[in-house]
């Protein structure tokens, strides 16, 4: 999770902007019901605001007035600070990233014609956008043979990809994303969301994200606006500050009675100490390797085959040991593979769900890093580490 | 409205094609018991080449008028809401008069000719093309809209870029319904003298020779299906992102 950064550098970064609300409020006509009730916060340039709140709480109301889809009653939004009421929308719009959770991609468009409607309608010129629709294909992981496909011809995971790239086309000051992952199945959700973090980490953007889902705001957001009825704000702090601390009874109760778990939702797997496994080489002599589980600090009781390059293979069975040599076929598979940048509350999903004790961790090039266990885990959720970590988090300066 | 003026109107029509046929008469053709006489088609093909091409007239003319401004309707309709019920119920009542009835109560105030005939022609058509559009722009899906004005692109550019070119398949279904139904329908425009194959169906008021009515429907149905071929391979061309879904 990006550390917040001093107030003095939040203005404006190289292609992001902060987003100011100053008492913006939407009135529906005639009815007395305020949908946002003069909410006022700064979501300062570069950082995720995640506005998160029971449905009817106006979070995707607050959203919408930053780029005048829907146009507030009363307040301003001021973005790097320049008002939005003083710009024409359709230019304003052109400025801010857009995407939603049914994503909307133009059916009739290739992906490539979709990724550069804006540039388009800036008047960017035709090798331009295209170079530019070909860079973002990448930056997003799609197959650059994607870019003459139409949107029906791909998986849905796809798709939403290609609305961020779309998004983020012509280069905006700002993203709105409206539940972007909402529609997508758990699975993949999480890989988008993994995605996107990564992405965000090299594009920096000042991104407005909506979401229901309390558990994706922890992991998304570098602040979070909890929003209730009404359009009232209840609280807007970091995500480990909305945890160890709910401003009110309705962000306790919002928040849920597991925080402690949710607190796996603001680490890494890289920062935790894993245990080593005992490595094993094919052709290796078995004996070398129960030497190695003989030795008293061994941390994992079975060992790990890798190839040559350090890259997980399978865990190794007794049976398998019983040969001279270390097989080529491990007798048990790998099961859940985990990344250094994983967020641990997945880490614990994917070895529950693989109802597995032990999963392999590896680096970016997919080596072997150590290896996650259910105990490392629960040891940490009972040890006074989690809580320390938790009031360091929540001291982080971020004024 | 049984009608000495309909008779008379048929009676004008046919008047020197009697003459013609009385003047050189086959043998089948005086049997009206047979349905066809080959002999006097082959003898006879010629006389059809410029009902035909008045035909093909009548309907390109009047099928362009009618999407232009069933067009226009359809776009001024979808900006404003209040336009549509009105919209609907108007073009619904000039597609419900009875087409003879049509042209007859044209004739004294356009009087007789090809332009009388297309008035009610393109009048056939609105009510088709109307519908299909509107059919056409409500099914673009709101959130391809939503997106599409998030985005940055104005009213008009929504309109052209995205609701339109998405709406082409019921565009081109509504054009090609109104075509063939205007094919057919043209065959009467010879009570409102603007010629087509209804000179060939019902002239010289001799509805009992057969050979004439087949040949001229023939050329008719062929007509229609030509077009209606046409249109679809337009549409299929146009609108390559739905060869894609079913690929």
């Amino acid at each position: 999770m990006p550390e917040a950064r001093a107030a003095d550098d939040t203005e404006s970064l190289p292609g992001a902007s902060s987003v100011r609300y100053e008492g913006a409020t939407k009135r529906y006509g005639g009815s007395d019901r305020l949908a946002v009730d003069h909410l006022t916060l700064e979501v300062p340039a570069g950082e995720i605001c995640v506005l998160v709140g029971p449905s009817g709480c106006g979070k995707t109301t607050a959203m919408r007035m930053v780029n005048r889809t829907v146009e507030m009653t009363e307040g301003d939004i001021l973005i790097g600070g320049s008002s939005v009421r003083e710009r024409e929308p359709a230019q304003l719009r052109r400025e801010i990233g857009y995407v939603i959770q049914q994503i909307g991609l133009f059916p009739h468009r290739t992906i490539s014609e979709n990724i550069g409607a804006v540039p388009d309608l800036l008047g960017w010129r035709k090798d331009r956008t295209e170079a530019r629709s070909a860079e973002l294909l990448a930056l997003i992981g799609l197959d650059p043979e994607l870019g003459d496909r139409y949107p029906v011809q791909l998986s849905g995971g796809q798709q939403q990809r290609v609305g961020v790239a779309r998004a983020l086309a012509a280069d905006p000051l700002v993203m709105l994303m409206d539940e972007p992952f909402g529609a997508i199945d758990p699975i993949n959700r999480e890989h988008l969301q993994n995605e996107f973090l990564r992405l965000q980490a090299q594009v920096r953007k000042t991104v407005l994200f909506v979401t229901h889902d309390i558990d994706e705001a922890i992991k998304m957001g570098d602040r979070i606006a909890i929003m209730r009825e009404g359009g009232k704000l209840e609280q807007y702090a970091t995500p480990a500050e909305v945890l160890m601390a709910p401003a009110t009874e309705f962000v306790e109760d919002f928040v849920g009675a597991d925080r402690a778990l949710k607190r796996l939702a603001l680490m890494r797997v890289s920062d935790i100490s894993l245990w080593e496994a005992p490595l094993a080489y094919v052709g290796q002599p078995t004996a070398e390797v129960r030497a190695k589980l003989d030795r008293d600090d061994v941390e994992v009781p079975y060992p790990l085959l890798v190839d040559a390059e350090r890259r997980p293979l399978g865990w190794l069975s007794e049976r398998d040991l019983g040969a001279d040599t270390v097989p080529r076929q491990p007798d048990s598979p790998l099961g859940p593979l985990l990344e250094l940048d994983d967020v641990m509350r997945d880490a614990l999903a994917d070895l529950l769900q693989g109802e597995a004790q032990y999963a392999a961790a590896v680096d970016h090039e997919g080596r072997i890093a150590g290896v996650l266990s259910v105990e490392i885990i629960s040891e940490f959720l009972k040890s006074p580490r989690a809580k320390s970590d938790e009031h360091s988090a929540v001291e982080r300066p971020h004024d | 409205m049984t009608s000495p003026a309909l008779l008379a109107a048929v009676g004008e029509v046919g008047k020197g094609f009697i003459q013609e046929r009385s003047s050189d008469t086959l043998p089948c053709q005086a049997d009206s018991s047979k349905l066809f006489c080959f002999d006097w088609a082959r003898e006879n093909i010629g006389r059809y080449a410029t009902p035909t091409l008045q035909q093909l007239e009548l309907v390109v003319i009047s099928v362009l008028i009618g999407f232009a401004i069933a067009f226009a309707l359809s776009v001024f309709a979808h900006r404003h809401a209040w336009a549509r019920p009105p919209l609907l119920a108007g073009t619904g009542i000039l597609f419900a008069i009875p087409s003879i009835a049509f042209f007859l109560l044209l004739l004294p105030i356009t009087g007789r000719g090809r332009e009388t005939a297309i008035i009610a022609l393109s009048a056939y058509t609105l009510q088709i093309i109307y519908r299909n559009v509107m059919v056409g722009l409500a099914n673009v899906p709101d959130s391809v809209r939503d997106a599409a004005r998030g985005m940055g692109l104005t009213d008009r550019q929504i309109l052209w870029k995205v609701e339109l070119p998405l709406a082409t398949p019921e565009i081109v279904a509504g054009l090609r319904i109104a075509t063939v139904s205007t094919v057919a329908i043209a065959t009467l425009a010879v009570f409102a003298g603007g010629g087509g194959l209804g000179t060939q169906i019902y002239g010289g008021g001799n509805l009992s020779f057969t050979t004439s009515i087949i040949i001229a429907g023939a050329i008719a149905i062929f007509m229609a299906l030509s077009f209606d071929v046409i249109l679809l391979a337009i549409q299929r061309l146009a609108t390559p992102w739905r060869r894609a879904a079913a690929a």
